[in-house]
């Protein structure tokens, strides 16, 4: 109940208001009010900084002279000797990988001063197979 | 009265100077480095006669630093029009005597209207480069003329084929414009492209490189896959670039130059037969099947030296231009990996803007695995591939050779990704997976509980194999058009060719799909 008064031709009412639903004072409680400032919302990261995952470890590198293997996978044979003398191009090795035998042909000539796989060894890719001096 | 003779001077006495470019000296000292002019390159690459100049008389507008007044004839490039094979294509190239075939504002609106015209016109454009780089004195309009050719790069990209031949420097800024273009052929001598040189490289990380470590054909050939063709001189650099157009349609509206025949020739070739191995585990040189596949053996490989373990590159096949995709089995045993991804995906996606036909020929055990491989994103990369198939839709066709395992099956053209049809040969394996590694999924508790788990592993393993090591099966379930004989392959693919050339297919309109770049 609010007490109101109220001129009407310079005559002064006073009159008793009874408010039946006060769907205003709700209204204006929810807005806030026009004048306050607008604070910017912190707003969560959708995404969370992650840490960046380890580097792999450096493969095992060839020296000079060295002949690698092409990709990881399985010594079929080694198909030179310590002391052989091979031509350019000539097949010293075979790499058994993805269901597949990859030849592995001499990058240069030589003598083979070195074998370091077996045959049935695992190889990565890059590991030497064997050196050739 | 005819024509006042003065006129008649004037104009040979301009020609004259600019004919001349640089000067006869400049030009003198590139002969005795064994080079050509600009302007003969231009002249060696076209049929005799038929080269129309496009702007001869151009000069720099330059006023700044000293500029007013100063003759650069052509600005620095030489434009226009000649024929090869017969079809007007559209070339420039930069006349590394004027200015050191610096890039000011009238050479790059040259190098636009050239393109202008040519994207008008519907014919190819040969770009020579061989520039130091932007005109300093013109300073930010050399950079928007840049910027200007890029953007005409991109506009004509997909509409006429743009070939890039790189004979001299090509630094900073200017690299991006070739790259932009579909092929880039660079010469094995004389010849850089970089972005920052060494110097630069220096100064800001301490790194020390030289420029045969990354700027030289044979980095960019091998290493960092910028460039396509490698050519021993600038002469074998035109005559790659003409035998690449010999391939190649003026523009996307037409067909590629295709030399029909009456009618085909179907005979067998026992040597295809022959060249098959005996053990699945050996590897069959695919350039091989290749050479017998198509027209004379005539095949030109594009990527040669980039990503060995698949090969792409364009032949006729009676006749019918093609486009070749090949697992190459003798290289990282012929798997797929983000190089060799990128390399065909880019190939595939060329062929299909200029309906050129797609020929698969598969022989995948699959993706290469590794750790370099996922931290490199190959899932990304190899997306590339189902992508570029996919999204094709000029003939495709499909020959399973051998090993077809796996999600590469997929990425090398199969039924599900759009194939028209799909041979295999007697020898193709269509698996999920290889026998070892499937068995120990699909039998684990069996082999387990096996009194001798080696004998049962082997035993699945031999099951697993006869069902997937043939064709037949994926056969049964008309995943393959028909099992041939190696021997047929050449008339099959021939007569399928034939039966699909007339392909029309259409796919619901759009800005571009998002391929996984």
């Amino acid at each position: 109940m609010k007490k109101l008064r109220v001129t009407v031709e310079g005559k002064t009412y006073e009159v008793l208001v009874e408010v039946m639903e006060d769907s205003s004072a709700s209204l204006s409680a929810a807005r806030p009010p026009a004048s306050a400032s607008i604070a910017p919302r912190p707003v969560a990261p959708v995404t969370a900084p992650v840490a960046a995952a380890p580097a792999p470890a450096a493969a095992a590198s060839a020296g000079p002279g060295d002949v690698p293997s092409p990709l990881a996978g399985k010594v079929v044979s080694i198909d030179v000797k310590v002391g052989d003398t091979v031509a350019e191009g000539a097949q010293v090795a075979t790499v058994e990988a993805m269901k597949m035998n990859t030849y592995i042909y001499a990058p240069k000539a030589g003598k083979v001063s070195a074998i370091h796989a077996n045959p049935g060894d695992g190889i990565e890719e890059g590991a030497p197979l064997l050196t050739i001096a | 009265m005819p024509i006042a003779k003065e006129l008649l001077d004037q104009l040979a006495a301009y020609r004259e100077t600019a004919l001349l470019g640089g000067g006869q000296d400049k030009i003198e000292a590139r002969h005795q480095k064994g080079l050509m002019s600009a302007r003969e390159r231009l002249l060696a690459f076209f049929e005799p006669g038929t080269f129309m100049e496009i702007g001869m008389h151009a000069q720099q507008q330059c006023v700044d630093f000293g500029m007013a007044g100063k003759s650069m004839p052509g600005d620095g490039v030489v434009t226009g029009v000649g024929y090869v094979d017969g079809r007007p294509v559209a070339a420039y190239s930069q006349d590394f005597t004027v200015g050191g075939g610096a890039v000011g504002r009238i050479h790059a609106k040259k190098i636009c209207d050239l393109m202008e015209y040519a994207q008008q016109a519907g014919m190819p454009v040969v770009g020579i480069n061989d520039s130091g780089g932007a005109r300093i004195q013109e300073g930010d309009e050399s950079l928007s003329g840049y910027g200007q050719v890029f953007f005409k790069n991109v506009l004509l990209s997909g509409v006429v084929p743009q070939i890039s031949i790189i004979a001299g420097p090509c630094a900073g800024g200017a690299a991006y414009s070739p790259a932009l273009t579909d092929f880039l052929i660079m010469t094995r001598n004389n010849a850089n492209m970089f972005i920052c040189g060494p110097e630069v490289i220096k100064a800001a990380t301490g790194q020390t490189a030289s420029l045969d470590q990354f700027a030289t054909a044979a980095a960019h050939a091998s290493v960092s896959g910028n460039v396509h063709f490698i050519a021993e001189d600038e002469h074998h650099a035109l005559e790659i670039a003409r035998k690449l157009h010999s391939f190649l349609p003026s523009n996307n509206v037409m067909d590629p130059p295709h030399q029909l025949t009456g009618g085909l020739t179907i005979s067998s070739d026992p040597g295809m037969n022959e060249l098959v191995p005996d053990n699945p585990k050996a590897p069959l040189d695919v350039l091989q099947v290749i050479a017998r596949l198509v027209d004379g053996g005539d095949f030109l490989e594009v990527h040669q030296e980039f990503a060995k373990n698949i090969v792409v590159g364009f032949a006729r096949i009676e006749g019918m231009v093609v486009g070749i995709i090949a697992n190459q089995p003798t290289v990282k045993a012929g798997t797929l990996d983000i190089d060799a991804s990128d390399k065909s995906s880019r190939f595939i996606r060329f062929c299909n803007i200029f309906n050129i036909p797609l020929v698969t020929l598969v022989d995948v055990p699959g993706f290469m695995p590794g750790l370099a491989q996922e931290r490199g994103g190959i899932i990304r990369h190899g997306a590339k591939m189902l992508f570029a198939y996919a999204a094709a839709t000029v003939p495709k066709i499909t020959v399973v050779l051998r090993k077809a395992y796996g999600g590469a099956y997929l990425a090398m053209c199969s039924r599900d990704m759009g194939a028209d049809l799909v041979f295999a040969w007697p020898t193709a394996e269509i698996a999920v997976m290889g026998a070892e590694g499937a068995v120990k999924i699909l039998y684990k508790r069996e082999i387990a509980a096996a009194e001798d788990p080696k004998a049962a592993d082997a035993a699945f393993a031999k099951d697993y194999r006869e069902k997937f090591a043939s064709p037949y099966r994926a056969a049964g379930k008309a995943m393959i058009t028909d099992v041939i004989e190696p021997a047929q392959t050449r008339s099959v693919v021939a007569m399928a060719l034939r039966n699909t050339l007339s392909k029309r297919e259409t796919r619901p309109p759009k800005k571009h799909g998002n391929i996984p770049l």
